[in-house]
Formats: C-alpha cells, structure tokens, sequence
C-alpha cells in the first residue's frame, strides 16, 4: 500500500517536472522561431573545420539571427551523421562513393572550394626533387627502398641523391588526405590501382621501415624528425611545413611534365575538368589533363540531403551554402588555408544542386 | 524489507551502472557477432587487416555482403597491445620499487608527504601531454642515439611512454602497503641486528609482495586500455609484426581511435562491426585483467589481517 502510494507519487512528480521541461523547451523553441533563424549543424571533416568557423563568422556578420554550429569528426562520420539526418551539413573531403549514393539517393555531394596536397620530403642536401606516381606507388610498396635508385635517379638528372633508405610516412587515421593521395597512385600506377586501390585507409604494405602517424599535424613532427623520409600532407599545412625546412616535390603530371603545387597550377588543374564535371559534380580532380595541371587536387564538399524534414530548415541550409560559394570563396576567406576558389562553370553547377535542397 | 522512496531509488542508481555495463556488452557483442561469422577465428590469428574496397559496390563472400577484398585481422594490434605493456612494466617495476622504498624509508617524514604527493601528481598528468613529450622529446632522442635506423617511432617509445605513466600507480600503491607494516616488525628486525638492506627486503617486501602485484596488474590494465598516447607515439604499424623494440606497432585502443572515421564510409556497415570486435576484443582482455587485479589485492588484505 504505502509503497504503491509512495510510487505513485514519485511518479506524479516525475510527470509534472517531465511536463514542466518539455513546456520551457517548446515554449523556447517556438519564441526561437520567431526571431531567429533554424540551428544548424555542420560537422566533419577537420580540414574544412577552419575554413567552415570562418565561414559562419562571416555569414553571421551579414545575417545576425544565424545560428550555426561546426564541429570537427572527421569525413567519414561527416557523411555518416548527414545520411543518418544527424546533422545538415556534412563536411568532406571526398565525394560520396557510388555504393553510398545507390543507398542513399537522396543525398548530393556539393563542392564548395578547391583543396590540394603537397608531397614532402626530407633529404639532406637535396632542395629539388621531381616524382611521379609511379615511384609513389613503388615506394609505399616497398619495391624502391633507395634514395639513389635508377627510378629516381633517372626522373631528377644532375641532382645527387644519397645513398639512404627511403622512410615512407603514411596517415594512421583514416583521411581525406589518404583517399586523394591512393587515388593519384591508382590512377598512375596500374599495380596499385589493381591490388591497394584508393580510399581513407589503405591497408599498407608491410614494410619495415615505414611510419605512420596521425593527423597532417603528426604527418609534419614525423618528416621533419625522420630524414630521409617523404609524406603526403594538406596543402593547408604550406606554411608550416616550409618553416619546418621540408621540401615540396614537383610531381608527374598527365602531359609527362613535372609541377609544383602553385595556385596556377592547382587551378590548371581544375579548369581541366570543369567543362566535363557532371551535374552531381562527383568527379576526380587526380591526375587531370591540362597543361601544367597538378596531379592532387581534389573539391572538398558538403554532404546534404536534399530531402530535408522542414521548409524552414531546407531554406536555412540554402542560404548559408549559397553564402559559401559566392562571398565565402573570396581570397580573404581561401588564402588563409591555401584553397582556391570554385571555377565559373562548376559553381553554376553547384547553385543547381543548392537549389534542389528543399 | 519496507522498500521506501529512498530505498527504491537508490537502488534504481546503484542498478544503473551494471546494467550500463551489460548494455555496452551486449552492444559490443550484437555488433561484432557478423565479424566473428565471417573471420572465425582468423580474426585472433590473421596479421592482414584491410576494409576493403568501400568506395566499390560490395561483393559476396563466404555468403555474406562485404566490400572486396575485406579482411580483419587483428593478431598485429594484440602483439602491439601486449608487447608495449609488458615492456612498460618491466620498465615500471624496478622504478616504483625503488621509488617506494626510498619515500617509505630513506626520506624524513617532514617532507615525505611533498614527495610522495609529487609522484601521485605525475598520475594525473593527462595523456596527451605524455604524448606531447614522447613526439617532441623522447622520439627524437632515440632517434639520433638508440634506433639503429634513426626512426624513433615506435615499441620503445610506446613501451617508454605508458611506463611513466603507470609508475606512479605502482609507486603509490606500494608506498600505501610499505607504511602499514606494522612498526613491531620493522623494529624487531633491526634488534636482531639486520641491516637498513635487510629489513627492507627480508622483513618488508614478504608482506606488501600481493599488494606489489595487485598494483602492477592494476597498472597493466591502465596500460593496455591507454589510447592517445600509444597513437602519438607507436608509429602504427599495420600488417606486419614487431621485429624489434624499434618496429612501429599499433595497439587495441589506438587503431580504434585512427579507424573510426574510415569505418563509418562502408555501405554494408562491416567495417563498423569489425571495429566493434576489435574493442570487444580489448574490453575482454582489460576486464580480465582488473579483475585480476582485485582478486590479488583483495588477497592481501588477508595476508595483513592474519598478521595482527
């Protein structure tokens, strides 16, 4: 008896707190509604991450109601929480993959700015050097393990190469980096695009005197403390990387010349491609033709699905991407993390899938 | 039994934690039962670890849905894992011992308690910034004086790294037991004409031996399940085993934190519940290993109690 008295009124007090909540929280929500504008959500890719704070500082000077929040987890759980409605914006490095998008037709890969990837080494003595996919390819394989072998040698005439084995650094976290860079290789190297192929984590072959380390941040601490060594890092990381006194190698491009990774050449690259990029804009930016077009360069995207719960939402998403592409692709936003703006044709293309989002 | 409110609800707070605890279990276990189908126990013994082709349409095998070429294998992470942990404690032991024995012994007692607080104060040093040290510090010295290929990475700086970190465990917990020696002992010792030596390794390491190796288990616990530090500083190696205490490694704890990402782009969720094997795998190993540790240290208790 007293105990079903006692429980009954636990439970009576339960309900009235439970009640008294949920009136603050929809009374809040709706006063909210009133004045500002829908939450949203973006999360991802942690290369994006500093670009993306940027860009809700400036939408959020234009439009003060804005309320955007940004958070860093990666690419993969990006695209991850956006099918599964978690959030609005998925921020990623890559676009999605064929299998995802037969799950989830819905959901549309929008670029929003150019990113590429440097490949740097640590050679005493050595300020130039030229690379191909190829050599890439055998090195992170194993199969050339000298600094000095014919390979090598014979794509840098008069450079004096040493006699050290070759310390290769690879991404132990998985990576947009990881994806980009085995998708040059597989694109250059019939071997490898036949056995390791490409995506944020490759399984590595063994090889007994390879690294790995986590983040672009690690990739830096662990070339410039191993020399001898090469890795693949952000083109974000430039400036870092350069005061840590790493050389940028010249890569092989589709024409058979070497480039480095200047903002010409990164933009060589994306004007090669931009007539052809379909309408879902879901294309590889590797190992593009064109004249003096450098072989990484990739579009970082937005995961959005374009079936979105509620109009207000769709609309709130629309302007904070439209907001993105035009004012946020302005130098003053790219430069500080070394991307490049989306050409002419491609960002028509990009309005057109804004504008399904609905 | 009159069950009031009080009662009721605490109990339904003390019940939360291990039914929190079954509830992460069954978890574990509901997620990694497909991994389990598929590997069999290639899963323990298999050193190749590939999620396959995700970007590609998945393809049938051994009938089930997985993307191709997929194989989970996860003997490297289990050797990484036991390896820098023993090492960590080989290297711990001595160090707490005579950490111990010097605060219990050698120091006054007006400035034992600043001591021993310093060595409690390196167990809450956070393990990032033992990771910090171990990229900007430790790696480069061995680099340049001890690796014979000049690479840092890797078993050693693992193994040195997670010792710091569990010394001042052992230490502590030893130093507790070392001062609840009763002063009889110790005394009658020194009238039977022993020396400082003998007293502490004759009349006082017998009694705290259970809680030394309750402490040390306790320890390796700490050390197997340590994340952060591990992925900063092991080099991760994957797909091959350690041929010496300079190879790159990977443990448990640390390919999970670098795989999660990768995991959650696989259309047929497989890298998912592979992932979910490998911590089930971990949780297993750390459970077992602090309940050895209670087991010990609980036993102790005893040894002191028959004593008195």
């Amino acid at each position: 008896m007293s105990i079903k008295n006692q429980l009954g009124r636990a439970g009576i007090a339960a309900l009235a707190v439970a009640a008294v909540a949920a009136t603050a929280v929809l009374g809040f929500s709706s006063a909210a509604q009133a004045q500002v504008e829908v939450p949203l959500v973006e999360s991802g890719s942690s290369l994006l991450y500093p670009l993306f704070n940027l860009w809700v500082e400036g939408y959020t000077s234009v439009n003060p109601n804005a309320n955007i929040t940004t958070t860093s987890t990666g690419s993969g759980a990006g695209i991850a929480q956006a099918i599964n409605g978690l959030i609005n914006i998925g921020a990623s490095d890559a676009y999605m993959s064929d299998s995802q998008v037969k799950a989830h037709p819905t959901m549309l890969s929008i670029p929003l700015a150019i990113s590429s990837q440097a490949i740097n080494y640590n050679i005493p003595g050595v300020t130039k050097l030229n690379l191909s996919g190829p050599i890439l390819a055998g090195i992170y394989t194993g199969k050339i393990t000298m600094w000095n072998d014919p390979a090598i040698a014979a794509a840098n005439p008069g450079v004096a190469l040493p006699a050290h084995v070759i310390v290769p650094v690879h991404r132990l976290d998985g990576s947009g980096d990881t994806f980009i860079f085995s998708q040059y290789l597989a694109d250059s190297d019939p071997t490898w695009a036949s056995t390791l192929k490409f995506g944020t984590t490759v399984s590595w072959p063994a090889i007994s005197g390879e690294l790995g380390a986590k983040g672009n941040a690690g990739m830096l601490a662990a070339a410039a403390a191993n020399p001898y060594s090469v890795a693949y890092i952000g083109i974000s990381y430039a400036g870092k990387v350069a005061s840590a006194g790493l050389g940028q190698a010249a890569l092989l491009d589709k024409n058979g010349e070497y480039v480095l990774p200047t903002p010409e050449n990164i933009q060589a690259a994306a004007n090669s491609v931009a007539n052809s990029t379909p309408p879902d804009e879901r294309i590889s930016m590797i190992f593009s033709p064109g004249t003096n077009a450098y072989p990484i360069v990739n579009y970082e995207y937005a995961i959005v699905d374009s079936n979105q719960p509620a109009v207000a939402v769709a609309g709130a998403v629309r302007d904070f991407l439209t907001f993105c592409v035009t004012q946020g692709n302005a130098a003053s936003y790219l430069k500080q993390v070394n991307f490049l703006p989306l050409p002419a044709p491609v960002l028509t293309l990009t309005e057109a899938q804004i504008a399904k989002i609905q | 039994m009159k069950l009031g409110p009080f009662r009721l609800s605490v109990l339904a707070l003390a019940l939360l934690i291990p039914a929190s605890l079954v509830a992460i279990v069954l978890f574990l276990m509901v997620y990694s039962l497909p991994v389990f189908k598929f590997s069999g126990l290639h899963f323990f013994t298999d050193i190749n670890w590939n999620f396959g082709d995700t970007e590609d349409d998945p393809v049938m095998t051994r009938g089930m849905l997985v993307p191709g070429g997929a194989s989970y294998g996860i003997l490297v992470f289990i050797a990484g894992t036991i390896l820098s942990s023993a090492i960590a404690i080989i290297i711990a032991v001595p160090l707490s011992i005579g950490a111990a024995i010097f605060l219990a012994e050698a120091v006054p007692p007006k400035i034992r308690p600043a001591l021993s607080m310093l060595v409690e104060l390196v167990a809450v040093v956070p393990s990032i910034v033992f990771g910090l040290w171990g990229i900007w510090v430790l790696i480069p010295f061995i680099g340049h004086y001890l690796s014979p290929t000049g690479n840092g990475y890797g078993l050693l700086a693992a193994s040195v790294v997670l010792a710091l970190m569990i010394t001042p465990i052992i230490a502590t917990t030893l130093l507790d037991a070392l001062m609840q020696v009763p002063k009889e002992n110790r005394e009658s010792a020194f009238a039977l004409g022993a020396t400082h030596f003998e007293v502490v390794s004759k009349a006082m390491m017998p009694m705290v031996r259970a809680t030394l190796i309750g402490g040390i288990v306790l320890a390796l616990g700490r050390a197997l399940g340590e994340t952060m530090a591990v992925a900063m500083v092991s080099g991760g190696g994957v797909n091959i085993l350690p041929t010496s205490i300079f190879s790159p490694i990977s443990s448990i704890a640390s390919f999970i934190v670098n795989n999660l990402d990768s995991s959650q782009g696989d259309s047929t969720n497989m890298s998912v519940y592979a992932i979910a094997a490998v911590a089930l795998v971990l949780f297993l190993i750390t459970l077992a290993v602090n309940a050895a540790a209670k087991l010990l240290s609980s036993g102790a208790l005893h040894v002191r109690k028959r004593q008195h």
